[in-house]
């Protein structure tokens, strides 16, 4: 550990495109309707709150991974488990991510190819890019940050152009009250995408510049949060709240109303880029968290799990639900049941210990 | 080394194999099976068995550009029957040697007939499949079969729906009352509670005997000729009835689409004055604190020219100008005041007052949604309007003034 650093740049890029990842092109905090984008900037303050904690223990313990200070804080009898828990659960995250993007794929563009060869792709190229390490991850995010960009960039000023927004349909803000937007960053948009920052606690010993690090990353979430905000508030201005509502990939239809002059039109596999860079990265960051997980836990030189680990996180996609509604159903259950364990409870407990023993250890005066 | 030699072999095979994925083709249909639809007619069959009959304009490329060409029809036209869209679509395979490309739909023409039976089961699978778009134009075809519409040879572009689409483009920036209807306003239209969408109107004039041939355009004045007229008002997603001149234009305004439109007033003396009102700028708003008894408050401003003016008036003089502009802003009133009473006849509130009454008394219309036609029937409205004419054209009084 700690041989690699990463700088702050390729830190920011990397979180920024793992925060947009599938969230940019999915349904996302659709259970508030009209106020979508609200849920989203709600949920990102309970996300900065949980991330100041994972930034806690980042300090407390610059050099060492979650899975090993959690070993050293609980002992082994119970940190064993608990990091190895933590290894399931980010390949599990990996797996559903992929799942996410070969279905959406499948539904978007590629309607007949099989499902396990859009997946086995997708898994190939990631595990090609992490063969090469993690900071060759965070470079790649880099260049598609860029991308995903200047598309958001030129689909905002597309849409503009042809018309299609009406901000009107943003109206009435909270028309059935609080409660609905409450509800749904309860139930979703803490945990996703923002909880799922806990997965930056096994890449933060990477960090170049440890003070300024977890500020750079904090910078990112809430860039990421704007830019999703936006992007919701805008497939609701252009769609109307109900069509938004019953899309599995908004910005889909969003963007196919561009219209210039019937001239610039179908601009939607600008979309499908966004989908599969997004995928790429969010799954890339869960398989290299458990990458780096094993190569601590078991002492194992980092590229031996890499095949191993990839064959794992391409069989749970597929074997993970039979159907897109039941992968999303059982997502929807396990973002208010299992993962609150993992982002919350857990670093909490682990904050607690850290606090205590730092306290009780602080060298005193006299 | 020697050790490694199989594995490299291995890895080398790999190599060469992967490619094959990478490109990607698994979903591929190359250009030449693919047969590009431009327009889709919907018409209701007989019986439960053929519900929907499909029928799709299918451009014939080497028609239309190229020396391929055989001097036969630019488009042709294939059906299919079904119980649903989606069946329809793919019976209509066994007539088409190419597979039907639906991303390039431009227009989709439904006949009065399954418009008044009722909508909104074929909308479903045109907003949910992922090759046709949201921005494909909707039309209903007046008095006709669809398939009339898109089986008729037109002057101005080889592809008659490509025709259809420009004769809307053109007709909203000139005549007013048309504006670009797609199918996610439809949809959204549908959904307005106690409302329903406006589709336009589109019809054949003529003789349409021949119309689908070459001949059609043989003769100076064409035979038969697709015209867009009035619009569809629906009720929910059935089609209620035509509005037409005042009531028409009317809609069209207080749904702030109107682009340009001539306005013709009657001067008590002096006969007919017509202007181009180049500008309208309408908004819409609501006192909406008794949700029972709401008051609508519509505002307007137009800006407008001379263009017809033959008589004696002075128009020299501002105050001339301020009395027609008087007249022109009763004329919008009126045209407003047609439209509203209008929705009121078919009991559909496609204007919009009960989105607005959401978006400025969320609470107060929860509790009247559910008997919002007998609140609109009843609703008071106010027309706030104002109208300028900022110039009389190219000469201010007109020769009849000093003969």
């Amino acid at each position: 550990m700690g041989k690699v650093k990463i700088g702050l740049l390729q830190f920011f890029s990397i979180t920024l495109l793992f925060e947009l990842g599938t969230s940019l092109v999915v349904n996302l905090g659709m259970a508030s309707g009209r106020d979508a984008w609200l849920s989203i900037l709600i949920g990102c303050m309970a996300g900065l709150l949980m991330f100041w904690g994972y930034a806690y223990l980042y300090r407390k313990h610059p050099e060492m991974p979650f899975t090993a200070y959690a070993r050293k804080l609980l002992g082994p009898v119970i940190g064993t488990p608990v990091a190895l828990m933590y290894i399931i659960l980010y390949m599990n995250l990996s797996g559903r991510g992929l799942r996410d993007g070969s279905t959406m794929l499948a539904m978007a563009t590629m309607h007949n190819t099989p499902l396990f060869i859009l997946s086995m792709l997708m898994i190939l190229s990631s595990s090609y890019v992490l063969h090469k390490g993690t900071e060759v991850l965070t470079r790649t995010s880099l260049v598609f940050t860029m991308i995903v960009l200047m598309i958001g960039l030129f689909s905002m000023v597309l849409l503009m152009l042809s018309g299609s927004i009406n901000l009107l349909q943003l109206l009435p803000v909270l028309g059935d009250g609080l409660w609905p937007v409450i509800d749904s960053v309860v139930r979703q948009n803490y945990m996703f995408p923002f909880g799922e920052m806990v997965v930056f606690t096994m890449l933060m010993p990477y960090l170049s510049d440890m003070r300024k690090g977890p500020w750079v990353i904090a910078a990112a979430m809430l860039a990421s949060a704007l830019l999703l905000s936006a992007t919701i508030a805008l497939n609701i201005s252009v769609l109307g709240a109900d069509i938004a509502e019953r899309s599995p990939l908004p910005l889909m239809p969003t963007i196919s109303k561009i219209s210039i002059s019937d001239f610039i039109q179908r601009v939607d596999i600008f979309v499908v880029m966004v989908l599969i860079i997004g995928v790429f990265f969010k799954m890339s960051v869960f398989f290299t968290a458990a990458l780096i997980g094993i190569s601590e836990l078991f002492n194992l030189p980092y590229r031996r799990m890499l095949y191993p680990c990839s064959l794992i996180i391409l069989f749970t996609s597929m074997l993970d639900a039979r159907s897109f509604t039941e992968h999303l159903d059982e997502g929807a259950r396990l973002l208010y049941t299992v993962y609150p364990v993992f982002m919350i409870v857990i670093p909490v407990i682990l904050i607690i210990i850290t606090a205590v023993r730092s306290y009780f250890s602080a060298p005193r005066p006299g | 080394m020697k050790k490694n030699k199989p594995v490299r072999c291995l890895l080398l095979i790999l190599l060469l194999g992967l490619p094959i994925l990478l490109t990607g083709c698994w979903d591929s249909v190359e250009l030449n099976r693919r047969a590009i639809v431009s327009g889709v007619a919907i018409d209701r069959g007989e019986g439960e068995t053929e519900k929907y009959v499909l029928s799709f304009q299918v451009i014939v490329a080497d028609e239309i550009s190229g020396q391929n060409a055989r001097g036969i029809s630019p488009v042709a036209l294939y059906t299919g029957k079904g119980r649903t869209m989606f069946e329809a679509l793919a019976n209509a395979s066994r007539q088409t040697a190419r597979f039907l490309s639906l991303a390039h739909v431009r227009v989709l023409v439904v006949s009065e007939k399954l418009a008044r039976e009722g909508i909104k089961d074929m909308m479903d699978v045109l907003e949910r499949e992922s090759d046709t778009r949201l921005t494909s134009l909707v039309f209903v075809a007046k008095d006709q079969p669809a398939r009339d519409i898109l089986s008729t040879m037109t002057v101005f572009s080889k592809i008659p729906a490509n025709d259809l689409v420009e004769k809307l483009d053109t007709t909203s920036k000139q005549f007013g009352y048309n504006y670009r209807l797609e199918v996610d306003d439809v949809i959204r239209g549908i959904q307005l509670r106690g409302g329903g969408p406006v589709i336009n109107g589109v019809t054949i004039d003529g003789n349409r005997e021949g119309a689908d041939t070459n001949d059609n355009m043989k003769t100076i004045a064409p035979r038969a000729v697709i015209r867009v007229t009035e619009l569809a008002a629906f009720k929910d997603d059935r089609l209620k009835g035509w509005l037409t001149g005042d009531a028409a234009l009317g809609t069209a305004l207080l749904h702030n689409k109107i682009k340009g439109y001539p306005a013709v007033i009657r001067h008590p003396h002096e006969g007919y004055i017509t202007f181009d009102v180049y500008q309208s700028q309408v908004e819409l708003s609501v006192e909406g604190s008794d949700p029972e008894h709401p008051v609508f408050i519509v505002k307007i401003i137009q800006q407008a020219a001379v263009k017809e003016s033959p008589n004696s008036l002075n128009l020299t003089s501002p105050k001339t100008l301020e009395n027609l502009s008087q007249t022109l802003i009763e004329d919008t009133v009126q045209k407003m005041r047609t439209a509203v009473e209008a929705a009121k006849k078919y009991n559909s509130d496609y204007i919009g007052f009960g989105q607005l009454m959401e978006r400025s008394n969320p609470r107060g219309w929860k509790k009247v949604k559910d008997h919002w036609e007998e609140i609109f029937a009843h609703c008071e409205y106010r027309i706030d309007a104002d109208a300028v004419i900022r110039h009389t054209d190219m000469r201010n009084n007109s020769f009849q003034v000093n003969p």
